[in-house]
């Protein structure tokens, strides 16, 4: 039996249904994420679990132990705000150990723990400082350490980085990433970050309207979008139905499907035509090039309809500038067939 | 899962018990007798509109309600004219300056009431200092008796003037500089800036404080009756001689007067609610 | 162009000095001439005192009346907040965060006292307190009752943003999550956040008992006399002692205020950072500064 089990879980606030007859497993030691835009109901299914909103339906069991009608205190699961939410009043020290000290352990024995702690998360000789005196970065730390010290059964992380500059979110991710992996720690992060989620997680479930709309590997996502909000979701897809393409100068369309999604790197491009044995081929013209750093995306004008297309720079693409016409190849395993979202 | 976040409810809500009772006791049950008894007769018997009759068509009561209602406008007309200029003036200095400035100002709202009846005694009064100064000086012309009308308009605007300066001058922050800027550069004289952008901005800020000192000053009572007891025919005054009077107390009456003056501070106050929002609106309050 | 408008500013500075200077003044004056009155022995015929001395002081502080008109002021003053603090404190903590629904209504009732002056409100207190079966007139516990009622909107406000700022609602969630219940949690996370504002709203509602007249007299007066009430018994006898109370008073508003400021600005040290910047562990944030100055 898995670890977290949630079960058909539903809540609505003023009938305004948030969470929707969702359902989902998580193996211990496994981090998953919880990814989708805001109102997805990502948040409110991190904060049923930890406790912080009450469900209308279903169940949540952590361990084995349901855990559905207990108080916040009772579940031990440990949670990291967006907002950190670390006490003013109290400095590092007391902060990392709040928790230790409502579980009623004495002082002797909460030091050497919070000292383990303070090490795990490299903030040695920082006891004394308040919240005020850190930064956005080492405070999110003490969040951590904080929620971490009494071994929690789940680590709740809701939109942790979020608050960070890009920099300081790379490597805090990374960090949380190590630790939790030290600890095998079940981790569940919420994030409205498409990379963020595709480079952190074990496995992500895509939000949706309050349903999951997909759940798979962070690879199983990005290769193979289950629908067009995922496709839409997780990067620059370039997403089309039957009905835009038809008319254009598209040739070898599959027979089925209305929908469907392409990754702007899976198409190549050239001024002729090459060896098309199997897949898509389309005309168009260059009307745009921006350089994303290692890649160039060329923006491909076909009969009015954009595609976009990402190459690696260094490639001898000098000709490729704008305005000239341009064949497309779409290899055929990578033309996905999707579901058509409303 | 329902029950215990009732149960919590419950308990929560019970901590609210004492405020509510408070407010019961202290707020809502006093009104409610005051509304019963304006419209009782004297002696507290029955039911009448007599007191509201009285207290609208009797002279000295419609003196006393149009007195209170020309001092209060004066005094808050005059007092927001010099908080505006004043508070303008108190923007042009550094923030530490202005802080102090605005700090002193928000201090002196306590020098009102009594206190503020002997301070004016003692500069104005007949042996005042300035009253002495002006004789000693040949200025008679500027002297004036702080008993009269006069001298207790004076009274007034001043006590109006550290209350509008704490309301005005958060509003003038609503001008932007760069607004001022902008005008310039498209050609408008200053003159022009202030006539077309910013007393227009400012308008709803303006009113509401005038409608917040309005109010202040017919719900006035202290310093006129410290000044010289029951002498001005004031609403209030009316008002605190008809229920505490040492002689006759006329409860009933007072009442109805209570409720005249609170529904024209009502008015005041909900003219002040829609300004602000009007402000608000056109983002012209912070 | 440019000479023209320095020119022009120079001379406006001066116009906007004037102003302040003036306004400042007259503010002032009646305060100044109260203080001169209450250091001078004789001033009746002349523009200035003839001599000056404290005896004024002395008098007043050897006055068995007026010391205890000071302890009654200080005694209803202080029961007065503190009772609203028990009262207020966790109904402005239970509304805002957990009935939002009572919130409007909360708002508009804490901000009633504005719309009823002091001699409005004298007038149903006296109906209802002065008779049996609570003749409660003329004793402490109708000033007690009733200020209680004229400092909520100064609590409220103050609790209110307090608990805003340092946002309560979360720090509450991340103490239960850590294995706190609420009242806990409320004792230990959110009331040491919020002494700042607590204690602010505390002084400057103390001042505002301290300086009620109009109640004070109409529904106790002598029985139970307060300073105000002296003061005004002391205004047509008793110059002297007069603007020594006067004087008196407002050296206790001036310290009042003083320490509104001192834990007004003291801002919470909330930890809500998004420019913080990694890798300078030594930068100590501006409002921490600030939290070391006082």
């Amino acid at each position: 039996m898995s670890f977290v089990r949630i079960q058909n879980v539903s809540k609505s606030f003023n009938d305004n249904r948030v969470l929707n007859q969702v359902s989902l497993d998580i193996e211990e030691g496994e981090f998953v994420t919880l990814l989708g835009p805001s109102g997805c109901g990502k948040s409110t299914l991190l904060r049923a679990i930890a406790g912080l909103n009450a469900i209308d339906e279903g169940s949540i069991s952590v361990g084995g132990k349901d855990i559905t009608n207990l108080p916040p205190k009772k579940r031990n699961v440990g949670m990291v705000f967006q907002s950190y939410a670390l006490f003013p009043n109290m400095n590092v020290y007391d902060n990392i150990a709040f928790g230790l000290k409502m579980d009623g352990l004495k002082k002797h024995e909460i030091r050497p723990k919070v000292e383990q702690m303070l090490s795990i998360i490299d903030l040695k000789g920082k006891e004394a400082s308040y919240p005020s005196q850190l930064s956005g970065g080492q405070q999110q730390r003490v969040a951590l350490a904080r929620s971490l010290i009494k071994n929690p059964t789940v680590l709740l992380l809701d939109e942790p980085l979020s608050a960070l500059d890009a920099k300081i979110r790379r490597s805090l991710r990374n960090e949380i990433r190590l630790i939790q992996k030290r600890l095998n720690m079940t981790t569940i992060f919420v994030t409205h970050d498409q990379e963020e989620a595709l480079t952190i997680s074990d496995r992500i479930f895509v939000m949706n309207h309050g349903r999951i709309e997909q759940a798979g590997t962070p690879n199983e996502i990005y290769i193979v979008p289950a629908s067009e909000y995922v496709a839409r979701f997780i990067g620059n897809y370039n997403v089309w139905s039957r009905e835009q393409l038809k008319g254009l100068p598209v040739h070898g369309l599959p027979e089925q499907g209305d929908m469907f999604a392409v990754r702007p790197e899976a198409i190549r491009m050239d001024t002729a035509a090459g060896d098309n044995e199997n897949g898509v081929v389309a005309d168009g013209k260059v009307s745009y090039v921006s350089i994303l750093g290692n890649v160039l995306r060329f923006e491909v004008d076909v009969a009015g309809l954009p595609v976009t297309v990402d190459m690696l720079s260094g490639q001898s693409i000098e000709h490729l500038s704008t305005g000239t016409p341009v064949k497309l190849f779409i290899p055929r395993d990578e033309w996905k067939s999707i579901q058509k979202s409303s | 899962m329902a029950g215990r976040s009732t149960s919590r409810h419950k308990i929560m809500l019970l901590l609210l018990v004492p405020f509510f009772l408070w407010i019961f006791a202290f707020l809502l049950l006093p009104a409610i007798m005051m509304l019963i008894s304006s419209f009782q007769n004297e002696g507290g018997q029955g039911f009448t509109l007599g007191q509201y009759v009285k207290g609208l068509t009797h002279p000295l009561y419609t003196a006393a309600i149009k007195n209170s209602v020309i001092l209060s406008l004066v005094s808050a007309l005059v007092g927001l004219a010099v908080a505006a200029i004043g508070a303008y003036s108190f923007t042009t200095f550094s923030e530490k300056a202005r802080d102090r400035m605005l700090s002193l100002s928000n201090m002196m709202t306590n020098f009102a009431g009594v206190p503020l009846a002997f301070g004016f005694m003692a500069l104005l009064g007949t042996n005042g200092m300035l009253t002495l100064l002006f004789k000693q000086l040949g200025l008679s012309f500027l002297v004036f008796d702080l008993y009269s009308w006069k001298g207790l308009a004076w009274v007034y605007i001043y006590f109006q003037i550290p209350v509008a300066l704490l309301i005005v001058y958060p509003s003038l922050y609503a001008i932007k500089e760069e607004w001022k800027e902008s005008a310039s550069l498209l050609g408008a004289s200053a003159a022009q800036f202030w006539l077309r952008i910013g007393v227009p901005v400012l308008l709803p800020a303006l009113v509401g404080t005038f409608s917040v000192l309005f109010a202040n000053a017919m719900g006035a009572y202290a310093t006129a009756y410290a000044l010289v007891t029951n002498n001005f025919n004031l609403l209030s005054i009316q008002i605190g001689g008809l229920v505490a009077g040492d002689v006759f107390p006329r409860v009933e009456l007072g009442s109805a007067m209570a409720v005249i003056l609170f529904v024209i501070l009502v008015i005041a106050l909900w003219i002040n609610e829609k300004m602000l929002r009007l402000a608000r609106k056109g983002g012209g309050l912070p | 162009m440019n000479g023209v408008s320095g020119k022009k500013s120079a001379a406006s500075r001066i116009g906007h000095l004037f102003v302040v200077i003036v306004i400042l003044t007259f503010l002032l004056l009646p305060l100044l001439v109260t203080f001169l009155f209450s250091i001078s022995t004789v001033w009746d015929h002349t523009i200035l005192p003839k001599g000056y001395s404290f005896d004024s002081y002395a008098a007043l502080f050897s006055d068995d009346r007026f010391l205890l008109a000071l302890g009654r002021s200080f005694l209803v003053a202080s029961v007065t907040v503190v009772l609203s603090l028990i009262v207020m404190v966790p109904t402005i903590f239970i509304v805002s965060l957990y009935v939002p629904k009572l919130e409007r209504w909360l708002q508009s009732v804490v901000l009633m006292p504005f719309a009823v002056p002091g001699v409005v409100a004298a007038v149903g207190l006296i109906k209802l307190y002065s008779s049996p079966p609570f003749a409660i007139s003329g004793t402490i516990w109708i000033l007690i009752g009733v200020y209680f009622i004229i400092i909520l909107p100064f609590v409220y406000q103050s609790t209110r943003n307090s608990l805003r700022s340092v946002n309560a609602a979360e720090l509450m969630e991340a103490a239960e999550v850590l294995g706190a219940d609420k009242p806990a949690a409320f004792a230990q996370v959110i009331l040491p956040n919020i002494m700042p504002g607590i204690i602010a709203a505390s002084l400057l509602s103390f001042s505002i008992v301290f300086g009620e007249f109009v109640l004070a007299n109409m529904l106790v007066g002598g029985s139970y006399e307060v300073v105000q009430v002296y003061l005004y018994h002391m205004l047509g006898t008793d110059g002297h002692r007069s603007s020594a109370t006067i004087v008196t008073f407002f050296l206790l508003v001036l310290i009042l205020y003083v320490l509104v400021l001192k834990f007004g600005q003291r801002k919470p040290r909330t930890a809500v950072t998004s420019d913080a910047k990694e890798g300078n562990p030594f930068e100590l944030r501006p409002d921490s500064k600030r939290v070391e100055k006082f």
